[in-house]
């Protein structure tokens, strides 16, 4: 484990630098639009007792929804990335903030009141130089507890796009990877304690020093943000991918291939970016522009009255993108080779033990089989749900993450699972898969899928991503995958010496 | 001058003032005394309009304080509070000096003015300047308190009970304080206590109160005789029964038979206990020489007519 944490540290610096940059920029930025909302609202408030009880139960009520669910509800409405991150955030510490700021400022004594008051001191004056300061101890302790709990569910932002640290501990979850997961959760506790207590220095700093720290601190972000902002060329092109080290690495190859050719261009690649549905309303919200999709899920779930999948490979992808087509405007580019289909695997000791060879074989089994499926596989109508009528099988299902559901094989809590031709796993854990000898599962072939708009305006793109078409084959992919996911490789370079062996790029 | 003029302050559940009508001239030490409920502190609080009356005008020097310029009427009056109020997180300076922030005098004119008025109540200005009010005794923050209503120097300084929260010697020495610097400054000080004593003890003049409305006004020793009614009478009384009486008094109650030629045998400011004494010894009766150069013959029935009168 020490190891596996080392080697990520070394290899992986740069990423968990940006990571932990673009976790600072969502968490301050939040913050700081929830404290330019919060402060001044209790500030005014304090005159206005029953809007504020008012106010405070809303806040409340924001703060016990759960953060996924609002990041969620989000969506359809502002898309996906910063900024509904951003939001969330935002609404989550409006409550600390509030509350402490309309607490600390309604508990000032009533006679220290009565004084500015009959001393004839403007309404300005009294806030500035006698109720704010007062009220400071409690504002900063909202300002911290608010920053702590952002920095936390910021971790979630990962889900939405927005990146940050969340990025490895989705990865880690997902790719078993717990070295991972540990160097993203703690890097996130740590950037938890080290803010709270530079908060907590800057609260024992007088008002008026607290006030010039501040504004040095609000100028210096507004420029760091307004030079990014400025610095980004005319041409950027995003493409994101699934949760995985497959899209992972077929991603970092379209942004190779497309600075191959146009290297002027920005291209960002989103990797983790989320599930189907989400990866494919961000593409018809244009948030991303490309991410590689399986035939198979396009007419299983994305077109509107999916079809019964063919087995030829062709007919598979032709029918995917004349649907596409039709049904969204987008554009399907031409297949890779190899085929990445759902299969069935179970432990070379069952399958010896039970003689099980094909999926027919496990549904004849007499004794109670456990499962573990990873959730799509589980809900889908391509997935387990067909697969049950087809095979007539009776197995106790669980739910489980993809990366654990190995492990639980490995370690012989389950007897089956599902898994992708191209899991690297399938070797690590010396399984079988079972033959799907009823031709259940569909052919799933990987293509860049994108905006009609898109393609007609950027040839060059669509020049540059057609030349994997047909290339990889599945054992290849099989290497790649464990490469990154076993030997810790990160996806990009694997992605690039790929390329260049193949004489893709040129180097 | 301070007019108060039929003020009435009417709350929902009761009348706090009835009508007040009242003037409180220049230059003097103000007191208004009264039980709780009497409606004193929401006469003083109108002053500075901390506190606006349902009804009726105040006026200072003959010009209605609703017509004035809000801040400014503040900021030319002084004010010390019951609970002291210093601010905690500002130090004693820049307690002393916030009202002249407000009126943008430089930093080092605020300084000196802070140096002088900490040197008036006897506080030295090196030591206590920087310290924060936490940092000093109950006695020293309401002499804070106090130089910080003088600041900006008002001609008008409203005291609300300022010393009720201090210990005996500590009042004490705080009202020789505010009696010092009264004569020193001139100021106009209205003063609100439920003590009677203290009210004695610093009225130059007093209004006597009692649910909204003046009682009686005069200066301490008027009132202390000469009650008006049966009110003020029994609000002095305690006060009355503790001063140990003399044969002054006695005489001052119009006692004893007017004699000639007789030789003194006791002093005007003997006690009543010696009094008493001498009368155990000479029963017939004892003579005193009064202020007019007269003789006095008092019996044992004065004294017990005396005692009847004002009790023990």
């Amino acid at each position: 484990m020490m190891q596996q944490i080392e080697q990520i540290l070394t290899t992986q610096s740069g990423e968990l630098l940006q990571a932990l940059g673009q976790h600072l920029e969502i968490s301050l930025l939040a913050l700081l639009i929830a404290a330019a909302i919060g402060v001044p609202l209790a500030i005014v408030l304090t005159t206005h007792q029953k809007l504020a009880e008012t106010m405070l139960q809303v806040t409340s009520v924001l703060q016990t929804i759960p953060s996924l669910a609002l990041l969620g509800l989000l969506i359809p409405l502002v898309g996906i990335g910063t900024i509904p991150a951003v939001i969330t955030l935002v609404l989550y510490a409006l409550m600390p903030i509030f509350q402490n700021t309309y607490t600390g400022l309604i508990g000032i004594d009533p006679a220290l009141k009565e004084a500015e008051v009959a001393f004839g001191l403007p309404r300005t004056k009294r806030l500035l130089r006698i109720e704010l300061p007062l009220a400071m101890p409690l504002i900063i302790s909202g300002l911290r507890i608010a920053l702590v709990m952002i920095i936390g569910t910021a971790t979630l932002a990962a889900l939405i796009g927005a990146g940050g640290l969340g990025t490895f501990i989705l990865v880690g979850i997902q790719s078993n990877n717990n070295a991972l997961l540990l160097v993203g959760a703690t890097l996130s506790a740590v950037l938890a304690l080290v803010v709270s207590a530079l908060i907590r220095w800057l609260g024992t700093l007088s008002f008026k020093k607290i006030t010039v720290s501040l504004a040095i601190f609000v100028g210096l972000f507004g420029v760091i943000e307004g030079v990014t902002r400025f610095q980004a060329p005319q041409t950027t092109i995003t493409i994101a991918g699934k949760l995985g080290s497959e899209p992972d690495i077929l991603m970092n190859m379209y942004r190779d291939l497309i600075l191959e050719d146009q290297p002027n261009y920005k291209v960002t690649v989103k990797p983790n970016f989320g599930g189907t549905t989400f990866l494919f309303n961000a593409l018809q919200a244009d948030k991303i522009d490309i991410y590689p999709e399986f035939t198979g899920t396009v007419l299983q779930t994305l077109v509107k009255s999916p079809t019964k999948t063919n087995q030829n490979p062709t007919k598979t992808y032709q029918l995917a993108k004349k649907s596409l087509q039709e049904q969204f405007n987008m554009t399907y580019l031409a297949p890779m080779r190899y085929q990445n289909g759902y299969d069935l695997a179970v432990s070379a000791a069952f399958a010896q033990k039970y003689n099980v060879k094909t999926i027919s074989d496990l549904a004849t089994l007499k004794q109670p089989i456990t499962a573990g499926f990873d959730p799509d596989f589980y809900h889908q109508k391509d997935g387990y749900q067909g697969l049950k009528d087809t095979y007539q099988l009776n197995l106790n299902a669980k739910i489980m993450e993809p990366s654990i559901r190995y492990k639980a094989i490995a370690d012989g809590k389950v007897d089956v699972v599902d898994g992708y031709t191209t899991d690297a796993e399938v070797a690590r854990y010396k399984l079988v898969v079972l033959e799907d000898d009823r031709h259940f599962f569909p052919p799933y072939q990987g293509a860049p899928i994108m905006k009609a708009d898109f393609a007609k305006a950027h040839p060059e793109v669509v020049k540059a991503l057609n030349r994997l078409a047909g290339q990889i084959t599945e054992s290849q992919m099989q290497e790649m995958n464990y490469q990154v996911q076993v030997k810790h490789r990160k996806a990009r370079d694997v992605a690039h010496d790929y390329l260049v062996k193949q004489q893709l790029i040129s180097k | 001058m301070i007019e108060f003029e039929e003020v009435t302050k009417q709350y929902e559940q009761s009348l706090a003032l009835d009508g007040l009508t009242l003037t409180i001239p220049d230059n003097v030490l103000f007191v208004l005394v009264g039980p709780s409920g009497s409606g004193k502190t929401t006469a003083i609080k109108m002053i500075n309009r901390l506190i606006e009356p349902t009804s009726g005008v105040i006026k200072i020097d003959g010009q209605p304080i609703n017509q004035m310029d809000l801040q400014t009427l503040r900021l030319n009056i002084g004010y010390v509070l019951q609970n002291i109020a210093l601010f905690p997180h500002l130090t004693i300076e820049e307690n002393i000096t916030i009202q002249l922030e407000v009126l943008k005098w430089t930093k080092a004119d605020r300084q000196k003015r802070a140096r002088e008025l900490l040197a008036m109540v006897h506080l030295d200005p090196d030591q206590y300047a920087s310290r924060y009010p936490s940092e000093l005794s109950g006695g020293q923050q309401q002499r804070i308190g106090i130089i910080r209503a003088l600041a900006t120097s008002p001609k008008v300084i409203l005291m609300d009970e300022p010393f009720s929260a201090l210990d005996p010697v500590t009042r004490t020495q705080l009202q020789d304080l505010v009696l010092s610097l009264q004569k020193q400054l001139h100021n106009t000080i209205v003063f609100v206590t439920h003590d009677m004593k203290e009210a004695l003890r610093l009225g130059d003049e007093i209004a006597v109160m009692r649910q909204g409305s003046i009682q009686q006004v005069g200066t301490a020793k008027a009132i202390f005789n000469q009650p008006k009614n049966e009110f003020v009478r029994e609000f002095f009384d305690i006060e009355r029964q503790q001063a140990t009486l003399t044969v002054e008094d006695l005489l001052a109650a119009d006692l004893g038979t007017v004699v000639n030629g007789q030789p003194t045998t006791i002093t005007m400011s003997a006690t009543l206990a010696e009094l008493a004494q001498q009368l155990v010894v000479h029963p017939e009766g004892v003579v005193v020489a009064t202020d007019d150069q007269g003789q006095r013959q008092l019996t044992m029935t004065d004294l017990t007519t005396l005692i009847a009168k004002r009790g023990l």
